[in-house]
This record gives C-alpha cells, sequence and structure tokens, in this order.
C-alpha cells in the first residue's frame, strides 16, 4: 500500500511536470507565423483607451480607442500582435525587463520618460483633472490641506501631485486601478482624485458618482506608444506610420469621437441584484475560478513536491543539507508574496533576457512560497515521529532511505495532514495575490468587472462567497480525507 | 581460534562523552558466543549508553568496538550489513504503528532481501508462535498490552536472524504483571545458545539466566563475575551499595 503512496507522488510529479512543458511549449509555438509577433502591455481599466470585455479581453465591440487605432494599424502595416493587460506600474515594469515590446496605456510623454524610453508619434493629448464625490464641497486644489488625494502611480497625475505636494499640504494615496481610486473617493476615504481627463470623464459617463471640479486639464501633455529605448526600431516605425496614416485619413479623430462624443458604453447590465449579477458575468466569474482552481491545484502540487524535497533535506544527517534546506526555506517564508512574484515575472527576465509566461510565473511564485512553508511543516513532521522509530529500523539494519520511506515517513506525514490542509487553504487564497501581476484569476476577474458595472460592493460580495464556497468544500473533504487516514 | 571468532563483542577502551560529559571513560568487554551478560548499575551509570555503541545507535569517541569480526569504529564498515546480525530491543518496545505486528516483523527480512514475502511471513507467524503471540499477528500494534508489544518486539528483532541480541530495560516500561511473561521467552531464548547482552534492573532475571554480572557506576566497569560472585560476595563498595539499595526494598 505504502508503495502505490509513492507511486502515486512519483506520477503526479510527471504529471505536473508534463502540465508545465506544455504550458512553455504552448507559449513558444505563439511566435511562429509569417507576420511578425509583438507583445504590447495595456493598461486594464484605462477607459476610453482600452476597456475589457468581462473575460478579461478586447474582443468586445467597444474596446476603446487605443486597441481599435491598433487593430487598424496592424492590419495596415502587417504586423500581429498579443496585448497584455496589467496595471500601470506593471506595464513599465514589464517593458524595462523586456516581457513586452511596447506600452499602449494612454501613457503621456514626459522628458524624464522621454529619456528612458522611445515613444511613438502622438495621438492624443490628455491632461490630468481632479475629481471629487459628487456632493462634495471641495472646488480647488487649496482647499486639499490635509486632506488625503489620489493617483496611480508613475503616472501624470502621480507626478504632479508629487511636484505640488509642498505647495497645498496633501497627503497622497496611490492606486493600482482608476476603478478602485474612484470607488475610495465615493465612499469619502479620498477627498479627490487626481486622473487623466478622457479617462475620469468615461467614468463619470458610465455612472460613477463623481465630478470633475478642474477647469481646464492640467499638464496638457501628448500620448503616446513607448517601447523599449533605441530598440524594435522595425516595429517603432510601423507604428510611427500607422498613426501618421490614421491622422491622416481621419480615421483616428473619427475614434475619438466615437468614445468621447456620444454616448458609447459597454452594455452595462440593467438588472444589479445579485441574480442578475452573477448571470451577467456567470462566463466571467466561471473563466476567473477556473483559473483560481488550476494555480491552486497544480501551485499546491508542485510546492509539495518542492517541499517534501526541503523537507527531507532539513533532516538529512548531512549538515550542508540541513543548511541548504534552511537558508530556502528561510528566504522564500521570509519574502512577501508578491515581491517574488514581481521578482520572478519582471525580475529574472531581466536577469536572463528570457520571458517568463503568466501562467508558468504563477505557479512558479506559489511553488517557491507555498513550497516553503510545506517545507517547514514536512520538516516539523518528520521531527515529530519519536526518535525510538528510527532508533528501532536502523537497529534492524534499514539504510536511512528506507527507514525514511517505510517507518518515518507514513507517521510523519499523518502528523502534517491537518497542516496540509490547512496550507491548501493558504494557497487557494494566495492565488489572490497573482492579480498583482495581471494573472486573471477570480479577484482579477472581479477587479475587471467592476471597472465596468462599478457595482463595488456587490460584485466583491459575489466574489468572497465563491471563495468561501470553495473553502468550505475543501474544508469537507479534507475532513473526509482524515477521517479515512485515521 | 583468533580473538575474532572466540568472541562474538569485543569492545576495546570504548569512551564516550556529551560535551564535557563524560559518559563511559575507558571501557573492555569481551562477550564469548552464547555468553548472557547482564549489566545493571544506577541510572546515568553508562550501560545503556554502552549498549547503544554496540550497534552504533550511539557513536563512540574513541576505543574500538568488534562484532561478529566487523570493526564498527572502522568508517569502511557498513554499519547496515553489521546491524542485521544484531538485534535489538527497546525500553519502549518502539514497533511501528503504522503497520501491523505481521508487518512489524517482516518488514526488515522483506525490504533487505533476507527472505521472500512469503517465507518471511512463515518465519514471522513461527516467532510470533515462540513468543506466544500467534493469534495477533493481523492486530495493529496499538491494541496489544505492554507485554504483548514487547513479545513482538522481540520476534521482530529475531526475525532477522541475529548473532547477538541486545535488551536495553526490556522491562523497566512493563506493568509488574506483564514482566514474567517476557523474561520467560529471554530466557527461552538463552536456553536456546543465543549470546545476549542486557542492561537490566530485574535482579531475579541477572542470578538466574546470566553468565556474567556487569556492574557500571559512574561510566566503568566497577566489577564483574558470575551471578553468584557478585550477588553473595560483591567486592567493590559501590557495588555493595547499590545491591543493598536494589536488594532491600
Amino acid at each position: 500500500m505504502n508503495t502505490k503512496r509513492w507511486k502515486i507522488c512519483g506520477y503526479t510529479f510527471l504529471l505536473m511536470l508534463g502540465i508545465i512543458t506544455g504550458i512553455l511549449g504552448v507559449h513558444n509555438q505563439q511566435a511562429r507565423a509569417d507576420e511578425p509577433t509583438y507583445t504590447i502591455a495595456t493598461n486594464n481599466t484605462f477607459a476610453p483607451f482600452a476597456i475589457q470585455d468581462s473575460q478579461g479581453t478586447y474582443k468586445g465591440k467597444n474596446p476603446g480607442i487605443e486597441i481599435e487605432m491598433l487593430q487598424q494599424i496592424a492590419q495596415h502595416e502587417h504586423f500581429k500582435y498579443t496585448l497584455k493587460p496589467m496595471s500601470f506600474d506593471g506595464d513599465l515594469q514589464a517593458l524595462e525587463s523586456g516581457q513586452v515590446d511596447a506600452i499602449m496605456a494612454g501613457m503621456s510623454v514626459t522628458d524624464e520618460r522621454k529619456q528612458k524610453y522611445d515613444f511613438s508619434r502622438s495621438y492624443y493629448t490628455s491632461g490630468v483633472v481632479m475629481a471629487v464625490a459628487k456632493d462634495s464641497k471641495i472646488t480647488s486644489l487649496s482647499q486639499l490641506k490635509g486632506k488625503v488625494v489620489s493617483s496611480k502611480p508613475g503616472t501624470s497625475a502621480a507626478i504632479y501631485l508629487k511636484k505640488n505636494q509642498a505647495k497645498y499640504g496633501y497627503k497622497i494615496k496611490y492606486f493600482d486601478s482608476s476603478n478602485t481610486m474612484w470607488n475610495d473617493v465615493k465612499i469619502g476615504n479620498t477627498s479627490a482624485t487626481f486622473d487623466d481627463e478622457p479617462v475620469i470623464r468615461y467614468g463619470i459617463k458610465q455612472g460613477m458618482p463623481l465630478k470633475v471640479v478642474s477647469k481646464k486639464a492640467i499638464d496638457s501633455q501628448p500620448v503616446a506608444i513607448a517601447f523599449q529605448k533605441d530598440k524594435n526600431l522595425a516595429f517603432q516605425a510601423k507604428v510611427n506610420d500607422g498613426i501618421k496614416w490614421m491622422q491622416k485619413t481621419g480615421r483616428l479623430q473619427k475614434l475619438v469621437d466615437k468614445y468621447t462624443k456620444s454616448n458609447v458604453t459597454n452594455k452595462k447590465t440593467s438588472d444589479t441584484s445579485f441574480l442578475g449579477l452573477i448571470k451577467a458575468n456567470r462566463a466571467a466569474l466561471l473563466n476567473g475560478l477556473w483559473q483560481t482552481i488550476q494555480l491552486t491545484v497544480i501551485g499546491i502540487l508542485c510546492a509539495l513536491v518542492f517541499g517534501l524535497i526541503l523537507g527531507v533535506l532539513g533532516i538529512m544527517q548531512n549538515k550542508g543539507a540541513q543548511a541548504l534546506s534552511s537558508t530556502i526555506i528561510y528566504v522564500f517564508r521570509g519574502l512577501p508574496m508578491i515581491v517574488l512574484a514581481f521578482f520572478i515575472y519582471m525580475g529574472i527576465p531581466n536577469l536572463t533576457g528570457h520571458k517568463i509566461p503568466l501562467f508558468t510565473a504563477g505557479i512558479l511564485t506559489l511553488m517557491l512560497d507555498e513550497g516553503a512553508y510545506i517545507g517547514a511543516i514536512v520538516k516539523g513532521g518528520f521531527d515529530a515521529v519519536d526518535q525510538g522509530q528510527w532508533e528501532a529500523a536502523r537497529s534492524l539494519g534499514l539504510p536511512y532511505h528506507k527507514a525514511l520511506r517505510k517507518v518515518i515517513a507514513p507517521q510523519g506525514l499523518k502528523i502534517m495532514v491537518p497542516s496540509l490542509v490547512n496550507q491548501f487553504i493558504i494557497t487557494l487564497k494566495d492565488t489572490s495575490i497573482l492579480s498583482a501581476i495581471g494573472v486573471m484569476e477570480l479577484t482579477q476577474t472581479g477587479t475587471v468587472i467592476i471597472s465596468q458595472n462599478m457595482e463595488g460592493f456587490k460584485m466583491w460580495l459575489i466574489i468572497g462567497m465563491i471563495y468561501v464556497i470553495i473553502i468550505t468544500l475543501l474544508t469537507w473533504l479534507s475532513k473526509y480525507i482524515q477521517k479515512r487516514m485515521g | 581460534m583468533t580473538q575474532a571468532e572466540q568472541y562474538k563483542v569485543q569492545v576495546t577502551d570504548l569512551h564516550k562523552s556529551y560535551g564535557k560529559n563524560e559518559v563511559l571513560t575507558g571501557i573492555s568487554l569481551n562477550v564469548k558466543p552464547s555468553e548472557v551478560v547482564c549489566m545493571i548499575g544506577p541510572s546515568g551509570s553508562g550501560k545503556s549508553t554502552f549498549l547503544r555503541c554496540i550497534n552504533k545507535l550511539e557513536e563512540a569517541n574513541s576505543g574500538q568496538i568488534i562484532v561478529d569480526g566487523h570493526d564498527i569504529t572502522d568508517p569502511q564498515t557498513d554499519i547496515n550489513k553489521v546491524r542485521e546480525n544484531i538485534g535489538m530491543v527497546f525500553q519502549h518496545f518502539n514497533l511501528f504503528p503504522n503497520m501491523s505486528v505481521l508487518d512489524n516483523i517482516t518488514l526488515a527480512p522483506i525490504e533487505l532481501h533476507k527472505a521472500t514475502p512469503e517465507q518471511a511471513k512463515k518465519d514471522a507467524l513461527h516467532y510470533l508462535e515462540l513468543v506466544g503471540l500467534k493469534d495477533k499477528a493481523n492486530v495493529r500494534p496499538q491494541t496489544l498490552s505492554g507485554g504483548q508489544k514487547q513479545r513482538v518486539a522481540i520476534a521482530r528483532a529475531l526475525a532477522m536472524k541475529p548473532d547477538v541480541m541486545l535488551f536495553d530495560e526490556p522491562t523497566s516500561a512493563l506493568d509488574p504483571e506483564m514482566v514474567g511473561d517476557v523474561l520467560q521467552v529471554m530466557k527461552d531464548l538463552a536456553n536456546d545458545g543465543m549470546t545476549m547482552i542486557v542492561v537490566t534492573h530485574e535482579m531475579g532475571f541477572a542470578k538466574q539466566v546470566a553468565d556474567r554480572v556487569v556492574f557500571f557506576h559512574d561510566g566503568k566497569i566497577r566489577e564483574q563475575g558470575t551471578p553468584e560472585e557478585i550477588f553473595t560476595n560483591p567486592q567493590h563498595p559501590d557495588t555493595k551499595s547499590f545491591l543493598d539499595k536494589v536488594l532491600n526494598i
């Protein structure tokens, strides 16, 4: 029976390897085509420039000015592209690390940025405006002394706020997505928010109860696509030609008008009851849930293997192995998971020059972080087995590995089960952290849906309920397994 | 006859310390085939540590230990091979709770390819019969009494067909009414000619069964001799005072 268990572990490991290579393989295949393919980072909630549908893609009827512009340019200039929706901060890091070839996210051209990136021809002029809650009495910057204002990190609004902070005496709070930021103003945590004019006006049009109080946009600046400096020159040329062509033929103006003049909105759900929201976003929620489950299951399997190795190294008589195990556990337990995720997805490609697919980066993050915890659990479980068991097994002449496998491991595993189950549940919750690097799991799905329907409270309640339901199911399952093992 | 053949276990000037605490200070002891040596002495005198050095559960700091002609203090020696021929019985039995009584006994012979699974099972049932527990083959150790557990532990050690058996206070953790059964099994073993080294507080057993009684005190062998010599005419004052304490309760 024991051999069977070990065989299962072995097969699981092979399966896992297979899945990972599969993912890597699929990713590589995308590159094969006659026309060049470029990867472009976008800002996931940057309407009207980019508007995701509830699946997290831009396949909807009104995907935004930039997305439609790119579609036309790509057709005209003969290239293909993959879009990577991320937070703006993530966009910048992704470009610097070479994960993407360009950023197209309503990015204003500043002198500071010009030193770091190459910019395309500008296709829009945008400025920062200040918005407050609909019923707020604040009308100007001078009323903000001691109050909290908000912007997205790295945006021109943020640069403006930083520059004038001493003058007006406000505190700055940063958010990764416009929508969360606006909601914070709506509920009164933030007094005023600073965002690009078209973006905020679009949000208000969509039903966000804010009002713009700036008479005129501050710091009006050209908006353009950013590239890595002195790289991808052919691509840069194609984009510039494309923009020039769109401007000359009036196509660009038509697009801008479409999104800012008429009342274009992604069709809003009229039914905003819980059931209505669930029904309207069923496919997106299921997609997110499926991604979360995949991440959890594959992540925990990888983490189990990694943790088992760490645990076994940790109890070996070899001092070097012990030190290696405790160092790895120390490092990865000490690192916040979000830092680890950024490091793997953005940092490693910076060093090696090889891109890491998003899902793989997510799995690696989970494997290292949760694996370190599992390593500590495994080591603790093995250590908790009575020393007399080792002595009895070894005194019979069983070598170390056989004593471990036949006598110590089965007893240790039994001790570990409750902690492992707990770690499994933690892993499920931790997958939400991967939304930071843009993985479309359940939490990220929620962010995207809310950016369209503005139903923050109800949607987060629905997302929360989904998590609680899966965790409840998991807990039942684990109780059943423990009962059978006991 | 060479020395190695003359003695089953040959220990020369064994030293062992934990940090600064010297537990064994130069022990030498030779055990002949089929000899039964009982080691007595106060707790902390080093007798258990000495026993555990013989199958290298504790590593000696210096000195030489030769078992069956194998020098186990030599790092080149495959200790697992030597251990196959040294059975050990512990105070707390140390049965494997994750397997049945039968599997406890057949595990090592099967894993170490000493017997086919069928043969190992047959042997196991034979040894269980020997210790009077044939009907318990398929139960888990947790359901057994202390005395039964210890007899299973003896059967488990015997299943490797060892040349030497080490007993580390085998009856100390037992309820008094269980002690007799275990001692009886050990007596039978001794009568069958097994070489045995027994750390024990059972003076009655030592008197009856031992060929030689060794008195440990402060990490040294203070005195040794036949049971009669030690129990009726101890020479060393430490031996006398120890025996006064344990025999006059």
